[in-house]
């Protein structure tokens, strides 16, 4: 297989040499290219160089300039500046959050719903993100895939208000309990907990499923039949080659999933209940109800983003860890 | 069906642009030859559509509209866009007028470019909201009101008499409320001013009063089904039949029951608060006279109000809309004289302190 | 025993299908329902909606205008995506970490702050609300699901090909376009459709960098303001239709695409 890549790579390369005029024998052989791959090829540095030069300024320009407006305005006391107002640095805006304790809760609510959504959504993905991967014939993979993506196309607030009517006291689910004759009064499950985690899990699944599917989908039969022929049950086959294999999938899924589930606003809004407000809610509240707020709004933006990264870094170091001590 | 609703709207826009050309067509002549266009933020349904065709058509100024659904966003946007904002027109809600005011947002309104400003009801044009720092800042266009409303099969018209019965045990799990607004209406149930504008020389005394409302609220909350915030939230809770009854606005109840929904409102007896939405123009409007043309034309004539209040919920801040309302319309829009007497307006004097005690009460109430 | 396991992970699979596609039938039921609001029970049925949606202008337009915004965002995130996972994959460098950490950035700050982050920033570099102001930032929030999952596919790339290839004389270019483009192929048309939905599907963003045209879901939360009625839905299950067969077609055309390449 690997052989076979590098000879197709390289039948463009040598193609002018042997007659054979391929796109890439001919890319290859144009006088303008070879001056352009001269230049850019000259030392591995300038390679790296040049590499590296159009990552950087993008990151630095589109990713960290809105940020650091966002961090400057976090220290400052008034946002947007009235005319004639002068404005000026502080640190009152994280002070506050520090100062006063009923902000801690949904603070550290949000962390825990966080983390017990993402461990759901692994729970529930894996098999799935499995089963695609390894008894699902390659053909189909992709249209399975498709299969799983497309009710996510449809906008959040629209399946939001679809799972409101799937849940509610007149429900689809309390229907059809009552049809079954196994109620007689509806369940509450709107506005609690659990209403909401049907609701998360439903926008977490798809960013869990890609990774874990990527990591799953690349690991090879082979592994398998070789424990298998070792004499490894199922189950041993799987803690002790698949899971390990996809160790790499699970961290970046479960880094993304945590770290989105940080910042959900219009689900936990509409389906949770009076005593499952997010601290999404309350960095919002700073720029709805009271517009003057700006300042701190993006101080307790950045103090819940700063604690998110520092626990998904704890985390991939963990699960590196645990990585390379399997396969040692 | 659409088609003949359509023609009967056409029709009246038609109608109503007629009667302004003949109010003052030197006026509009002038606005002709200017062209141009004008720029709207407002919600959705309220500018009629065929008042705006036929605006368009009239005056040759295009009309862009650009939908916004809540007046905090649209505050965000115009503080970013600031100081050269992009639009002509806001909606905001006239006890919201002091924030956009102290920030530069918006343009004193000058009434005598409006001629057709006495057909506006005084009860809304001249309350005491209206004017800030001897300026007019807003036309009033549409009125909505904290109402409880309540499903009529579950809850009787005694019980909702009072706002008591949404903090019953009776009703436990099956009520709805805005936190913010419920507080304002928790302080004038307990005999206060929940404008708070009565102590804004007695600033301790306001903290304690909050104080107060929060405790309230706090202690009921095991009671209580869901805080929310939007319209569609409440309907939908109605319509999966989550709760029994709600603090609401008028204007999503209203929907519910010229739907057919078996839904009742009431201005309980302990009162209640109302707000306007204004149509204001920006500071630095790029085309501030197209905007006072506009503002003028959709005054013309109560019949656009009446569309406006179809559309919407709200109740129209013109003189004699409601002789363009039918029956159901009238029933989901109008309220006794009795009631009425007890609803008192927001107001924005107090509101830097209101909202400075409110906001971390809030806070306090949905992490308790 | 391997048989048992691929009935009882199928059934897993389908539960999922189900448990994904409920909200989804809901939704479309809800559709053809005659009131102002969904919800049951349902007393009569109405395909008023549907075709009020199609003699509605704005709504065509809308669904036309936040389609391009996704096709044309997701190009740029792909592009720029890659590009970074392949500097950062595999390659130890001072201040690689750094970069890294940048790159994600834009995936990890909620949208209600990156959306006015972006509207501050867009005016201080004079960019006008609008549809470029929408596609920059549909970009740059894509670009860190592009560069996580193309990453992740390229650590498993046998460094052994690459070699190969440079030891028969490939050029870096050459290498890279024949070799590692075509093994990135999947995370890269996984992470387009995950682009293409996130930008979709974004509110947050569209309304604080849109102009007067609304994205759909502008659009959306406008009309909600009124009540969720079942024109909402109905605009939803065209929009959703219309994305599906789309998104079908892209799989058959990369399938036999995939096939020519083989050939």
């Amino acid at each position: 297989m690997s052989n076979d890549a590098a000879a197709r790579a390289h039948s463009g390369a040598v193609a002018p040499g042997t007659g054979e005029r391929t796109f890439w024998g001919r890319l290859t052989s144009w006088p303008l290219y070879q001056i352009l791959m001269a230049f850019l090829t000259a030392s591995p540095r300038r390679q790296f160089l040049i590499l590296a030069a159009f990552p950087l300024i993008w990151v630095l320009t589109q990713h960290l300039g809105p940020m650091l407006q966002m961090l400057r305005v976090s220290l400052t006391d008034a946002y947007p500046v009235a005319p004639g107002v002068e404005q000026h640095f502080t640190l009152d805006n994280y002070m506050r959050f520090f100062g006063d304790p009923i902000f801690w809760q949904p603070f550290f609510r949000t962390l825990t719903f966080a983390g017990v959504f993402t461990f759901c959504t692994l729970i529930l993905t894996y098999p799935v993100a499995y089963f695609l991967a390894r008894h699902v014939s390659r053909k189909n993979q992709m249209l399975y895939l498709l299969l799983l993506l497309i009710p996510f196309w449809v906008g959040e607030i629209v399946r939001t208000y679809a799972i409101m009517i799937l849940l509610g006291n007149t429900g689809a689910v309390n229907m059809m309990l009552k049809w079954l004759g196994l109620i007689e009064k509806p369940i509450p499950f709107m506005y609690t907990s659990f209403s909401m985690g049907v609701g998360i899990v439903y926008l977490t699944a798809l960013y869990m499923l890609l990774p874990l599917y990527s990591a799953l989908e690349k690991l090879s039969k082979s592994f398998n039949e070789a424990a298998a022929d070792l004499g490894a049950g199922a189950w041993t086959r799987f803690r002790r080659v698949t899971l390990p294999l996809t160790i790499e999938g699970i961290s970046s899924g479960c880094t993304l999933v945590f770290l989105i589930s940080t910042g959900f606003y219009a689900t936990p809004v509409l389906l949770g209940g009076p005593s499952t407000t997010v601290f999404a809610e309350t960095i919002a509240g700073f720029f709805h109800v009271a517009g003057d707020q700006w300042p701190t709004g993006a101080a307790f933006a950045t103090i819940m983003f700063l604690t998110a990264l520092i626990l998904t870094s704890v985390f991939q170091k963990l699960m590196n860890a645990l990585r390379k001590g399997d396969s040692k | 069906m659409t088609k003949l609703i359509f023609n009967r709207r056409r029709f009246l826009g038609t109608a109503a642009m007629t009667g302004a050309a003949l109010a003052s067509p030197a006026y509009l002549r002038r606005a002709n030859a200017a062209g141009g266009e004008v720029n709207i933020w407002t919600y959705n349904d309220f500018v009629p559509e065929a008042f705006k065709e036929q605006f368009e058509a009239d005056t040759g100024i295009k009309v862009n509209i650009r939908l916004v659904d809540d007046q905090g966003k649209q505050f965000n946007l115009l503080a970013a866009e600031a100081p050269n904002p992009s639009v002509d027109i806001m909606t905001v809600a006239g006890h919201r007028f002091l924030q956009f005011i102290e920030s530069d947002l918006l343009a004193p309104l000058d009434t005598d470019r409006l001629s057709n400003w006495g057909k506006i009801n005084p009860t809304f044009s001249e309350s005491d909201w209206s004017t800030i720092n001897d300026n007019k800042w807003g036309m009033p266009i549409l009125s909505g009101m904290e109402v409880l409303s309540y499903n009529t099969e579950l809850v009787s018209a005694e019980e909702a008499q009072s706002w008591d019965t949404l903090f019953s045990e009776q009703y436990k799990g099956q009520t709805a409320y805005v936190i913010q607004d419920m507080i304002s209406i928790i302080m004038l149930k307990m005999g206060y001013d929940g404008n708070m504008v009565a102590y804004l020389d007695d600033p301790e005394k306001a903290a304690a009063i909050v104080e107060e409302a929060k405790q309230f609220l706090i202690e009921k909350k095991p009671l209580v089904r869901k805080y929310y915030d939007g319209g569609a939230e409440l309907q939908q809770m109605f319509v999966n039949q989550d709760i029994a009854m709600a603090q609401s606005w008028n204007g999503p109840a209203a929907a519910l029951i010229t739907d057919g929904f078996p839904l009742a409102m009431t201005i309980p007896k302990e009162g209640s608060y109302g707000f306007v939405y204004t149509f204001n123009i920006a500071n630095n409007a790029p085309n501030a006279d197209n905007a006072y043309t506009f503002m003028d034309a959709i005054l013309a004539s109560p019949e656009i109000g009446a569309a406006m209040t179809k559309a919407s919920g709200f109740i129209s801040t013109y003189k004699d809309a409601s002789n363009y309302l039918n029956d159901v319309d009238k029933k989901a829009t109008s309220f006794s004289d009795e009631e009425l007497a007890n609803l008192q307006f927001f107001r924005a004097e107090a509101n830097e302190m209101k909202y400075g005690l409110v906001d971390p009460a809030v806070e306090a109430i949905k992490a308790a | 025993m391997n048989r048992r396991n691929r009935i009882v992970l199928s059934c897993v699979y389908w539960a999922f299908v189900l448990y994904v596609f409920v909200p989804l039938i809901l939704m479309i039921l809800m559709g053809f329902k005659d009131s102002k609001f969904i919800g049951f029970p349902i007393r009569s049925w109405t395909l008023d909606w549907y075709t009020g949606v199609f003699e509605d202008a704005e709504v065509l337009a809308t669904l036309g205008y936040s389609t391009a915004i996704a096709v044309l965002s997701t190009i740029v995130a792909v592009a720029v995506g890659t590009w970074i996972a392949v500097l950062l994959e595999g390659r130890k460098f001072i201040g690689r970490t750094a970069i890294f950490g940048l790159t994600v950035l834009p995936a990890l700050v909620p949208g209600i702050i990156s959306a006015i982050a972006f509207r501050i920033y867009a005016r201080w570099l004079g960019i006008e609300p609008g549809m470029g102001a929408i596609i920059w930032a549909h970009a740059v929030h894509n670009v860190p699901f592009v560069a996580l999952v193309v990453m992740a596919r390229l650590s498993t790339l046998p460094k052994s090909q690459i070699e190969a290839a440079r030891d028969l004389g490939a050029d870096p270019i050459v290498a890279f376009l024949r070799i590692t483009l075509p093994y990135l192929m999947p995370a890269i048309l996984g992470s387009s459709i995950f682009c293409l939905l996130l930008s979709f599907d974004d509110f947050v963003r569209s309304f604080f960098l849109g102009g007067y045209d609304p994205t759909l879901p502008v659009l959306i939360f406008a009309k909600l303001k009124s009540g969720m009625s079942p024109e909402i839905n109905a605009i939803a299950t065209i929009a959703l239709v219309v994305t599906a067969a789309i998104g079908i077609w892209a799989e058959r055309f990369t399938r036999r695409l995939n096939k020519d390449t083989q050939a």
